[in-house]
């Protein structure tokens, strides 16, 4: 069976097949009710036949009934012409007067039978149909019968409904077809508030969970599927805040002790046990800080119409790490476009992303070495090093989460980098890891550039 | 000089009322929003030190409550949340500054000093790094307390610099405090001034070091011991 996926089709196709049907019925119902106004002009015409034909009945004075019908009537009952006949019958069935050849009565007699009577026999292939009353004359009771045979008359009716088709049925098509495609427009007007919320939910994503969809103009049909949709965006909202909510409480619950501990190592009295614990602090607070990172990554997502300068956004993270580079005799420079350089994305994720990459090249770069920062005009940032670059195993292994070339190594956590490739994703930016000529990595970011807010 | 510390952690706020005494300021501790709006209404303080997640809501309700009152008592929020939203979200509310916990007592007080130096603030006196030192109000500069003469170009960018100790100040941002907004500055004007305060301070024997970092700005620390 072919299944109708849109309503409009389905309208087309019922209404076709009512079409169809309509005038199948139309025709037999006119036919029958044609049929059903002819039969009941012959009644009343044979009704009045035998009363007509009753008025003629003269009671003789030797107690008979004589009928002496007018030339006119005898002409319309006389034999050759055969199309009306009349009888009369008495109470004892007897047949007193008879325009047939056999003097027999036309239908035959019943006493019993009521005042007025519409009766139908046949003759051979003639039907015959015709009216019988009675009559009290005296005190003699009589049933006067008047009969037409109907020989032609279907024929003439078949003629009629022929001829309303052809000068009026015609006009039955272009009506419905006209209805067909009323109804198809005011389905597509009916239709039309769920367009447009269709077009609405389009912008329904993470990152903008507060949209829902308008009630007010859904037809009323609609309405619970729409209700309902709104009802399971509002458990995702939800879900979506509860997710929020327990990375703030869970950073809160964490930083605040290490705060402690932090406060707590800075009043001791010993400065070497203090540095060592400091350091301890450090690693495990960088970790925490990661790791909240990483989950306020899981539910983050960008709004596509954010823009970002990734020039000023590079100009910030060097001018945060520069003090802390110095502190390890390393040096930064930022190198390249010195205009914004617009780019799609979240300034402050981007930065994030900057950042961890120039903490792995500090990292790695030797001392009196300088981390590069290279923004491109095409909006990419190259963040190069000095140090002794990632082979080919490696390569395939940096993005992986906890993975760490020297799982000793102090103040690496090996989850930078896949909070980058992470921040990346999001922005729908590419990743490029290769090995400079003269030594050291490069790692570069390539954003979607755009033009420049208005 | 009074500082008001809201947090709830007892504990913290303990050690941090500790270090800040140690630092030389005294300080009220508050644990909620609640209790520290009262203050707010009737004790003016020199600064204060505004944790986020308080048990009765959120920190920044009391910040926006002060900046509504026009009070431009300055702000030092600290916060547990890291997240994007909630460092917009402070800074717009009008917090002079921004620390994710865990912090470091040290830079808290560097910032709380440097918050305190604004204009119009009440920490006036001067700076120091290593021998070198500057005094806010008459703007002299001294090495080993020896009292230093240099051009008010030189002594404008020995200012922006001290100022922002341990932190990088860009190249825009000298420009403007040296040149203002008086018309044309010269592209290389900026590197001239530091480079001749560069090496006025060394000729002098100052053990600070004013690093550039190329494309981003200048940076004003001690000197580096011979590296080990």
């Amino acid at each position: 069976m072919i299944r109708f996926k849109s309503i409009i089709s389905r309208i087309v196709i019922l209404h076709v097949i009512a079409v169809a049907i309509t005038s199948v019925l139309m025709s037999v119902a006119l036919s029958w009710l044609l049929n059903l106004a002819t039969n009941n002009i012959h009644n009343e015409a044979m009704e009045e036949q035998a009363a007509s034909l009753a008025q003629h009945l003269v009671l003789q004075a030797d107690g008979t009934l004589s009928l002496e019908l007018p030339p006119n009537l005898q002409g319309l009952y006389s034999q050759p012409y055969g199309r009306y006949s009349y009888a009369v019958t008495d109470e004892g069935g007897k047949t007193l007067f008879s325009s047939l050849n056999d003097k027999a009565a036309v239908f035959p007699a019943d006493p019993r039978a009521s005042a007025v009577q519409f009766l139908e026999t046949h003759v051979g292939d003639a039907a015959i149909s015709g009216a019988s009353i009675r009559r009290s004359i005296d005190d003699k009771t009589v049933w006067v019968q008047a009969a037409e045979d109907l020989a032609n008359r279907d024929v003439l009716i078949d003629d009629i409904v022929d001829d309303f088709y052809k000068h009026v049925g015609w006009i039955t098509l272009p009506i419905l077809l006209v209805l067909l495609v009323t109804d198809i427009a005011i389905f597509r007007r009916a239709l039309l508030p769920l367009r447009r919320a269709s077009e609405i939910a389009q912008q329904i994503g993470p990152a903008r969970t507060d949209i829902r969809l308008p009630v007010g103009e859904i037809p009323s049909e609609v309405t619970p599927l729409v209700s309902a949709i709104n009802k399971a965006l509002d458990r995702l909202d939800e879900g979506f805040r509860l997710q929020r909510e327990f990375t703030a409480d869970a950073a809160h619950e964490l930083r605040t002790p290490l705060s402690i501990l932090r406060a707590r190592v800075e009043t001791l009295d010993d400065p070497r046990v203090a540095k060592a614990l400091h350091m301890d602090i450090e690693a495990m607070s960088r970790v925490v800080g990661q790791l909240l990172d990483i989950a306020e990554l899981e539910a983050f997502a960008i709004d596509p119409s954010e823009v970002a300068d990734l020039q000023g956004a590079c100009a910030e993270v060097a001018e945060f790490i520069a003090p802390l580079a110095l502190e390890q005799g390393r040096e930064i420079a930022l190198l390249g476009a010195t205009d914004p350089v617009w780019v799609k994305g979240n300034a402050e994720m981007m930065k994030r992303a900057i950042r961890n990459l120039a903490e792995n090249a500090i990292r790695h770069t030797p001392k009196e070495t300088v981390v590069e920062f290279v923004v491109e005009e095409s909006g990419t940032v190259t963040v190069q090093d000095c140090g002794p670059g990632i082979s080919d195993e490696e390569r395939k292994l940096i993005f992986q989460r906890f993975w760490r070339r020297d799982r000793n190594q102090q103040g690496s956590t090996g989850l930078g980098l896949s909070i980058v490739q992470r921040i990346a994703e999001l922005h729908g930016a590419t990743i490029d890891v290769q090995n400079r000529v003269m030594g050291g990595a490069q790692f570069s970011l390539h954003f979607v550039r755009t033009s420049a807010p208005s | 000089m009074r500082l008001l510390v809201v947090e709830d952690n007892a504990l913290l706020s303990e050690l941090l009322a500790k270090g800040l005494r140690t630092a030389g300021y005294e300080t009220d501790l508050l644990a909620t929003a609640a209790e520290a709006h009262a203050a707010l209404m009737t004790t003016t303080y020199a600064a204060i030190i505004l944790d986020l997640g308080l048990p009765d809501g959120d920190g920044l309700s009391v910040l926006r409550e002060l900046r509504h009152r026009k009070d431009p008592t300055p702000v030092l929020v600290l916060t547990a949340r890291g997240g994007l939203q909630d460092r917009v979200s402070g800074l717009r509310s009008g917090a002079d500054d921004y620390m994710v916990k865990p912090f470091a007592l040290e830079e808290l007080v560097a910032r709380l000093e440097a918050l305190l130096r604004r204009p119009g603030q009440q920490l006036g006196s001067s700076l120091h790094i290593a021998n070198l030192g500057f005094d806010l109000r008459s703007r002299q500069a001294t090495i080993d307390d020896q009292p230093q003469v240099l051009s008010s170009r030189e002594t404008a960018v020995l200012e922006l610099l001290m100022r922002s100790k341990g932190r990088v100040v860009s190249k825009k941002q000298v420009e403007d405090h040296i040149f203002g907004l008086s018309g044309e500055v010269a592209s290389n004007a900026v590197e001239v001034y530091v480079h001749r305060l560069r090496k006025q301070l060394s000729d002098k024997g100052a053990k600070v070091q004013i690093h550039t970092i190329r494309g981003v700005g200048y940076l004003i620390a001690e000197e580096k011991r011979d590296p080990v």
